[in-house]
């Protein structure tokens, strides 16, 4: 094969500038004419907004800020490098293959330094042949394309025996997806019968427990970090099976090694400090927030929660613990609170929730005139509200504001999420368990019985036995927007068998022009603008 | 609980060290190869081609040594990452050929690699790499015109590296299995190099079989034998 890096464009990422320049000297003996260096994963970003680069080879240590894995995710994620962009990771010794063994974003390779550049042209070399010989499968995936990922999947496997193992774990990856579990089963326990190896351990106990084998899994995870006590996935599967099975303490204790070994984890952490919120370990709980909040910094999966969780343990140590000193805390907690308020946008959403939390720290810090202002805020941004807020949050807005006697705005909250999550039995379970109004639970949940029952009637094709269904279980909990959508799907089903479909599809297009907008990152938001688009393009057929 | 802060604090000391000492060994490596360019290396006389080989050779030495001791600092606090896949042994084993490749090139040792074009071993592939590329270094240093990389497979994977040099000495040979004897002060010896390959196959187990090696003279090229064997 002919391997021509004249025509490629390469950034290096190394904060250590003379390696940088010596790394280029090796890419320019190459034939490499365009290669640009720069020392942080900060001005990475930057680069490849401006320029999509073919190949990028970036240091794991990078000093202070974001590290090289950080980089790749948040590259990945908000889809700033090409789907065949070849990304190597320099590492200075194997524990960063450890650290990042089995996260979501691999790297195509580690090249351990130092190298010379016969090893680096070699390894650019195969792994741009893999990625070639890949891409049909990796462009579906990106894509959510499962059906066609499993198509080229079967295509090339055949063909490239090298990649076998490679192909096989993408066709997990995608079984997964396609939630064909069985498969997916088998796969995994074909190869673990040959040898174990650690993905694909992990991929038997990770359907185990999806079919809620619990007890399985538990064995497999425990078997796991016997024999890979470095794999700590291990250790997180194992934790929420613990913490399923009711065991917290014990999930607390197999977290607790794991962060051990590898604190630099977000959702691990987020994770400990929520196990020790169940055990009612404050100290555990307040530095694994913290830990979290520091991490969060630097990473493309931050959210609000940890910063949240951490001014909540800040106000359980002032109130329940006599030994703090309080000035330090409350420093603390101000501190946390500047940094939500400026890392996330100021969504009505955002601001509701962080002044909510800083009215009940201060409620903690029994400061009166400051908790009142707080207050006032969180009906101000509640009125100015102008999208869905999940169903977790509602609890957690509903709990504080009734801890500050605000129990009017907490009901409301708590009865606007019941009526968005009537078909979700858990969540219906915590809000009866906090106060939610009976009455309306009641009416929710005949709403969702003529919802499931019109599912079935969609399903069989019975389109207009679904549609008085929808209609019935829309009468019933008007504002809920699963319902509306089912309703207007099957409306527009409906209308397609029909001579004249002009009154159908008028009832469709009211139903979703009376709906609030959906935020973009709602789960559900893609499948309100395609059938927002169809209704308008049936509207002008007809 | 084991926690122990004490240890924390050597094992990010050790780490951070060995990061930075790795950079500055990737630097002369680079330079000396840079400062080589300019000069045709198979027009240089004799002595000069020999302190070149030095150069290389001990830097190399000086970085695999400290992978191995980061390695076992780890191992011994349950801390050393092992993570077998699946790996075609041929692409494996012609990049641990590479890494040694300018000293290969500048002495003129010849350096076969016979193994099956599909053949695939299940290992850790760092881990092994360390393993291979301290012992490829000794023989490169010790050999006086080829080495012969072989690689088979039945119920194992083995991977011998022969060279046509003096062999190891014969005291070495007896250590069989208990190579930390090896490590000896006043001698310098590679001992380190063995105690790791020992310790590295012995965590690539199987069904309670681990890996091992095997250390022999007169092999395939009249020299030093090394082999390791992983189940």
């Amino acid at each position: 094969m002919i391997f021509n890096l004249a025509k490629k464009s390469t950034l290096i990422v190394e904060d250590f500038a003379e390696f940088a320049r010596s790394v280029r000297a090796m890419l320019h003996t190459m034939g490499a004419t365009s290669v640009d260096i720069v020392y942080n994963a900060e001005d990475a970003i930057e680069a490849c907004k401006a320029k999509k680069y073919d190949i990028i080879l970036s240091d794991y240590n990078l000093g202070q800020k974001k590290d090289g894995q950080q980089l790749l995710e948040e590259l990945i994620k908000y889809k700033q490098i090409k789907s065949n962009c070849v990304f190597l990771m320099l590492t200075a010794e194997n524990t960063a293959a450890m650290v990042m063994g089995a996260v979501e974003f691999q790297p195509d390779g580690y090249i351990a330094k130092p190298f010379n550049g016969n090893l680096l042209k070699s390894r650019l070399q195969k792994a741009t042949e893999r990625k070639d010989t890949l891409q049909s499968i990796n462009r579906a995936i990106a894509n959510k394309q499962w059906v066609e990922a499993l198509e080229n999947i079967k295509t090339v496997l055949p063909n490239h025996p090298k990649y076998k193992m490679s192909c096989l774990r993408l066709k997990f990856k995608v079984l997964k997806e396609l939630n064909q579990l069985d498969k997916a089963l088998e796969l995994v326990t074909e190869i673990v019968a040959q040898r174990a190896i650690p993905w694909a351990l992990e991929g038997v106990g990770e359907i185990f427990y999806r079919q809620e084998k619990l007890e399985k899994a538990l064995d497999i995870f425990k078997n796991m970090i016997k024999e890979f006590p470095m794999a700590l996935e291990g250790y997180d599967w194992l934790a929420k099976i613990q913490q399923k099975l009711g065991q917290p303490i014990e999930a607390q204790n197999t977290l607790s090694k794991a962060i051990e070994k590898s604190p630099k984890a977000l959702q691990r952490q987020k994770q400990l400090g929520s196990l020790a919120e169940e055990n009612n370990d404050l100290d555990v709980m307040t530095k694994a927030y913290r830990s979290a909040v520091k991490y969060s910094a630097n990473s493309a999966f931050s959210s609000p929660d940890e910063y949240l969780k951490l001014t909540n343990a800040l106000s359980l140590q002032i109130a329940n613990n006599q030994d703090v000193i309080s000035d330090k805390i409350i420093s603390e907690a101000e501190a946390t609170f500047d940094k939500l308020n400026q890392s996330f946008s100021s969504t009505n959403a955002n601001l509701l929730r962080s002044s909510v939390a800083h009215a009940a720290f201060c409620n903690a810090c029994k400061d009166e005139d400051k908790t009142k202002n707080y207050i006032e805020q969180s009906e101000k941004h509640y009125q100015g509200l102008d999208e869905q807020i999940s169903s977790d949050i509602s609890l957690e807005l509903s709990k504080t504001l009734t801890s500050l006697g605000k129990e009017n705005l907490a009901e409301e909250i708590l009865n606007e999420a019941v009526q968005q999550n009537l078909d979700d039995p858990e969540f219906i379970r915590k809000a009866a368990e906090i106060g939610a109004n009976e009455e309306l639970i009641n009416t929710c949940k005949k709403a969702s019985q003529h919802n499931i029952k019109a599912i079935n009637f969609f399903k069989n094709k019975k389109y207009l036995d679904a549609i008085q269904c929808f209609d019935k279980a829309h009468n019933l909990s008007p504002s809920n927007i699963n319902i509306r959508l089912n309703y207007v799907q099957s409306l527009l089903k409906q209308a397609q068998n029909e001579n004249n479909p002009a009154d159908i599809i008028r009832t469709a297009d009211t139903m979703m022009s009376d709906m609030p907008q959906l935020a973009f990152s709602d789960v559900r938001y893609s499948r309100y603008s395609e059938l927002s688009r169809l209704t308008q393009l049936m509207l002008q057929k007809h | 609980m084991m926690h122990n802060s004490g240890e924390d604090i050597f094992n990010m000391v050790l780490a951070s060290t060995v990061h930075d000492m790795k950079n500055s060994l990737s630097m002369l490596g680079e330079s000396l190869n840079f400062i080589l360019k300019q000069v045709d290396i198979k027009s240089l006389d004799r002595q000069t081609k020999n302190y070149y080989g030095v150069v290389q050779y001990e830097s190399s030495r000086v970085n695999n040594s400290l992978m191995q001791l980061l390695a076992l600092y780890k191992l011994e606090n349950e801390q050393l990452p092992f993570n077998p896949n699946y790996f075609n042994l041929r692409d494996f084993l012609e990049e641990q050929k590479l890494k040694h490749l300018p000293l290969l090139e500048a002495k003129n040792i010849e350096c076969d690699i016979q193994v099956d074009e599909d053949l695939e071993g299940i290992f850790d592939d760092s881990l092994i790499a360390t393993v291979l590329e301290n012992i490829l270094g000794n023989a490169v240093r010790y050999t006086r015109s080829k080495i012969l990389i072989q690689c088979t497979q039945d119920k194992f994977t083995n991977i011998s590296i022969s060279d046509d040099g003096p062999g190891y000495p014969e005291e070495m040979i007896e250590l069989a299995g208990n190579y930390i004897r090896g490590i000896n002060q006043s001698t310098g010896s590679t001992g380190l190099g063995l105690f790791f390959a020992q310790k590295i196959a012995e965590i690539h187990s199987h069904k309670d079989i681990s890996g091992s090696i095997l250390l022999s003279n007169g092999g395939e090229l009249g020299g030093g034998r090394f082999e390791i064997v992983i189940p």
